[in-house]
């Protein structure tokens, strides 16, 4: 079962993904900031990570460049409500970038396209 | 000898007849009757000096002034008697000469037939009577003279009272010419006046032809030049004599004119010197009446034209208060070919307004101001006269009609000249700066041609179209242009003519017209720069407002950014659930319809979100044309603030003006000095940095092409394939996230990047990027693994065009 880890500051959004994403087989973990996402990556040992940008304390580019220190082929989705970050090149050393809908098809194909299960 | 009748009643009769009235001959007679009989003489004359030859007794005798008395006893010397006189030689005979106060007048004369002597009462008596006709005679001179004398002055008092009647000077010198003939009884006369501004004498007035002859002409100007009367009697065998008078007409020691008659009315033609005394004084007399009436008739010519000038100004002085009046340069145009048609203004039939278009080098007409047709002036015109109006209330009535659809004015706005056709009389005006007052006579074929070689559309349209209406005969056309100064330079002509009443164009009427359009300019000049003025505001208020709405723009995307980011969290959260909602419940249940409508209604705001923030946010590369010699000139500075290595050598190879390129600065920048820092780092201190720009063509494209080589240690074989790839770690510092960023924004502009490595001696990165790139190239792609030209399996086969170039 593949493990994946949601980092987002808000409460309903990581409801709503853990949801989808365990119904979809998936085991998920929550954080709700990039200190919190970064603490719990050696203990869950995710396979896949989904990162919300704007989050208070650390955002989520930070969080990203954190976690490539360490885990350079650790699949990283970057998530945020609208696409102002695609033009960031620090984004770009993500996997992939989804704006936040609520139709979650998006996210998922991209989830599944990272993890090799298309 | 008779008996001698008594001598009282002899003298008697003798006084009697001395003081009657009857003519002084008859006078004469009856006295010698009156002798004869007395001493019964057989002759008994009264012989005139003209009768008497030269060098004879008689003249003798008179020379002498003695009488002669020849009688019995006495002798008389027969020497020197001419033959005419000898039957004067009776055997007694008496010569008594008679004179008067002056002059002879002729000899007493009685003989006999038989010799007899003079009895002393006889002497006496003869001596007396002789006295007594001497009397008579003088008498009958003085009393002649003083008739004359009457009747002159009569003549002249006329003459004095005719001149002083009149201040005409035509009437004046006909009456002076016409009393002067009457005075001397002459049968022609000329009466010349120098022109003040010429110098010459000019016949004023004349009787008869003979100031037609040459010869008066000469004499006049002789006697006006020494200031001397003159008295000529020309006489030849060839010609008929003729007698000429003249004075001149003196004033203040300067003589202004001459008073000429010729040829007396009598038998003989001659003047005499009474008559040269009776000029001269009319001449003196006249002299003053003539100077007045002259410096009257100056007067009153100055005065009119001092009327003139006032009325111009006070025209000129309305006209500009109403020019004043508006900054409108429609309006100003139109009043000022108005005022220029108008009859109280400065009453040409039409004007037509050219303007200098600067930009195009041409004339352009702009407005045309006049009537159709004749009998559309004469409509007018009638119209005018009858509505009394002054200036300032036609000017007004301009201003409310600013209009005007006339055939004329569609014509001329239809005109354009060249400047440089200077054979066309409107572009001369405008390059030589001065008014040009034209006449053209009638000729059937086109008279109205200006002398251009292109043949000007004045000539073609204006012209034949005018000639329709030119009704005197001989026809006779006159136009004039007038150019129009702004502020030191020509910024139009004016064309006027008088095509119906067909008065000619006086220099005076280009002079007013001139003092005129000099004002008008300045006030035209005032409206085009306050119509400039007027643009230059409105872009400036357009600016202003575009700023404003700009900013409220950003103010509004600023709100509605954080807007849409604190609703989007519930809302995709809403859907979300929604979304599970709706796949929990039954499709058939009514709960159904409850979460599609919020799935939609949630999809609906999503979208409205979506759009407002790519409203507010343009995402779009900004592309632009730059120098790439500029961007790679900031990178280095850039980069090299950063290391302190002064081991490096910067070889910079720029072509001269290289073609611009389109593209992001920022992200180019980023790209290049990407590139220069690795090359830095690669090189630990101590190289040479090369940078080469220049531009190529390839497959008919053009191109620009940038190598950045090191002299570092080049890269290992074994990590070429993955340079690019964001996740593929080495030991490598400088393959970092570095060059795959390279790639993605050398790949964004549709550009190309290849790699010639050295391993040991250094790496060249060569970018290609094209030069015409007429739209700016799709949104830079999500970065992902599947569209990285090189990734770990791909083996550099899927980037667009992107072919690293493995070294041996």
């Amino acid at each position: 079962m593949k493990r994946i880890m949601i980092v987002d500051d808000e409460e309903n959004i990581r409801f709503l993904y853990k949801e989808e994403l365990e119904e979809d087989g998936f085991m998920v973990e929550l954080a709700k900031n990039g200190q919190e996402a970064l603490e719990k990556l050696s203990l869950f040992k995710p396979d896949l990570i989904t990162l919300d940008i704007k989050m208070p304390g650390m955002d989520g580019i930070e969080t990203l460049k954190r976690i490539r220190e360490t885990e350079r082929h650790l699949p990283i989705i970057m998530c945020s409500a609208y696409g102002e970050y695609k033009q960031d090149f620090t984004t770009w050393a993500s996997d992939a970038y989804v704006v936040k809908c609520a139709d979650l098809t998006e996210l998922k194909t991209t989830i599944r396209k990272l993890l090799g299960l298309l | 000898m008779a008996a001698h009748p008594d001598p009282y009643d002899l003298l008697k009769s003798i006084i009697h007849l001395s003081t009657s009235s009857i003519p002084i001959e008859a006078k004469l007679d009856g006295m010698l009757q009156i002798l004869s009989d007395a001493l019964e003489s057989d002759r008994c004359l009264l012989l005139k000096p003209d009768k008497i030859g030269k060098n004879g007794f008689l003249s003798h005798l008179a020379s002498e002034k003695k009488p002669l008395w020849v009688d019995e006893g006495s002798s008389f010397n027969k020497e020197g008697v001419l033959s005419e006189e000898k039957d004067l030689l009776c055997p007694s005979f008496a010569c008594i000469p008679l004179y008067d106060e002056t002059a002879f007048q002729g000899f007493l004369y009685i003989a006999f037939s038989k010799s007899r002597r003079f009895s002393t009462q006889e002497t006496n008596l003869i001596l007396l009577i002789a006295k007594e006709m001497e009397e008579a005679i003088r008498n009958a001179h003085l009393h002649r003279k003083a008739e004359q004398t009457i009747s002159e002055l009569i003549a002249l008092q006329e003459m004095g009272k005719a001149v002083t009647s009149t201040l005409k000077l035509r009437e004046l010198f006909e009456l002076i010419l016409v009393t002067g003939l009457k005075i001397l009884k002459a049968k022609g006369g000329a009466l010349r006046v120098e022109d003040r501004r010429t110098g010459e004498l000019e016949v004023k007035c004349s009787l008869g032809e003979y100031h037609l002859n040459p010869l008066d002409e000469k004499i006049a100007r002789r006697v006006f030049h020494t200031r001397t009367p003159l008295s000529l009697h020309h006489s030849s065998e060839e010609k008929p004599s003729l007698s000429i008078l003249c004075a001149p007409f003196l004033s203040k020691g300067k003589s202004f004119g001459t008073l000429t008659f010729y040829d007396k009315e009598a038998n003989l033609p001659k003047f005499d010197e009474r008559d040269f005394q009776l000029l001269l004084t009319m001449a003196n007399q006249m002299s003053c009446a003539i100077e007045n009436a002259l410096v009257h008739y100056e007067t009153s010519e100055m005065a009119r034209e001092h009327e003139k000038r006032v009325k111009q100004l006070s025209t000129l002085w309305e006209l500009n208060k109403a020019l004043l009046t508006t900054v409108n340069f429609e309006r100003i145009v139109h009043m000022m070919l108005t005022a220029i048609t108008i009859g109280d203004g400065l009453g040409f039939n039409r004007a037509m307004l050219f303007m200098v278009n600067e930009k195009k080098h041409i004339l352009e007409g702009t407005l045309a101001v006049g009537p159709d047709s004749a009998e559309e002036a004469g409509r007018i015109w009638t119209t005018l006269s009858q509505r009394k109006e002054n200036l300032s209330d036609l000017i007004a009535q301009i201003q409310l009609f600013p209009e005007t659809n006339s055939i004329l004015n569609s014509i001329v706005k239809g005109i354009q000249i060249p400047l440089e056709q200077e054979e066309c009389i409107l572009s001369r005006t405008v390059l030589e700066g001065r008014p040009f007052n034209i006449r053209f006579p009638y000729s059937e074929e086109g008279w109205l041609q200006i002398h251009c070689e292109r043949g000007c559309s004045l000539g073609s349209e204006v012209g034949c179209y005018a000639s329709e209406h030119l009704s005197r005969n001989p026809k006779v056309y006159s136009f004039a242009t007038v150019p129009l100064w702004g502020k030191g330079k020509v910024i139009g002509v004016i064309l006027v003519d008088n095509l119906y009443n067909q008065n000619p164009v006086t220099d005076g009427d280009i002079q007013f017209l001139t003092m005129f359009t000099n004002q008008a300019g300045l006030a035209i000049e005032n409206t085009i720069l306050y119509r400039n003025l007027e643009e230059v505001h409105r872009e400036l208020k357009e600016t202003q407002a575009l700023l404003v709405h700009q900013e409220k723009m950003v103010a509004l995307g600023e709100l509605s950014t954080h807007i849409a980011h604190e609703i989007k969290n519930p809302l995709v959260s809403i859907g979300g659930f929604a979304r599970r909602l709706d796949r929990a419940i039954p499709d058939e249940s009514q709960e159904k319809r409850y979460t599609e409508t919020i799935i939609k209604e949630v999809g609906r705001l999503e979208k409205i979100l979506d759009d407002i923030h790519t409203y507010t946010h343009d995402e779009s590369l900004a592309f632009k044309e730059w120098d790439l010699r500029d961007i790679l000139e900031e990178s280095v500075s850039m980069v090299s603030e950063g290391f302190h290595g002064g081991g490096i050598q910067i070889v910079k190879q720029f072509a001269e003006e290289p073609p611009k390129v389109r593209g992001d600065y920022h992200q180019l920048k980023e790209a290049f000095s990407n590139l220069i820092s690795n090359a830095y780092q690669a090189m630990d201190g101590k190289g040479t940095l090369s940078i080469r720009i220049h531009p190529i063509s390839k497959n008919g494209s053009s191109f620009i092409r940038v190598e950045v080589q090191d002299t570092g240690n080049g890269i290992d074989p074994e990590n070429l394939h993955n340079i690019f790839n964001p996740f593929y770690s080495t030991k490598d510092a400088r393959l970092g996230l570095g060059l795959p960023i390279v790639h993605k924004i050398i790949l964004s502009h549709r550009g190309q990047i290849e790699v010639d490595n050295h391993p040991g001696k250094g790496v060249t990165f060569i970018i290609t990027l094209p030069v015409q790139q007429p739209s700016p190239p799709p949104l830079a792609p999500v970065l992902r693994p599947d569209q990285i030209g090189t990734t770990e399996d791909g083996g550099g086969d899927s980037g667009e065009g992107e072919r690293p170039k493995n070294s041996p």
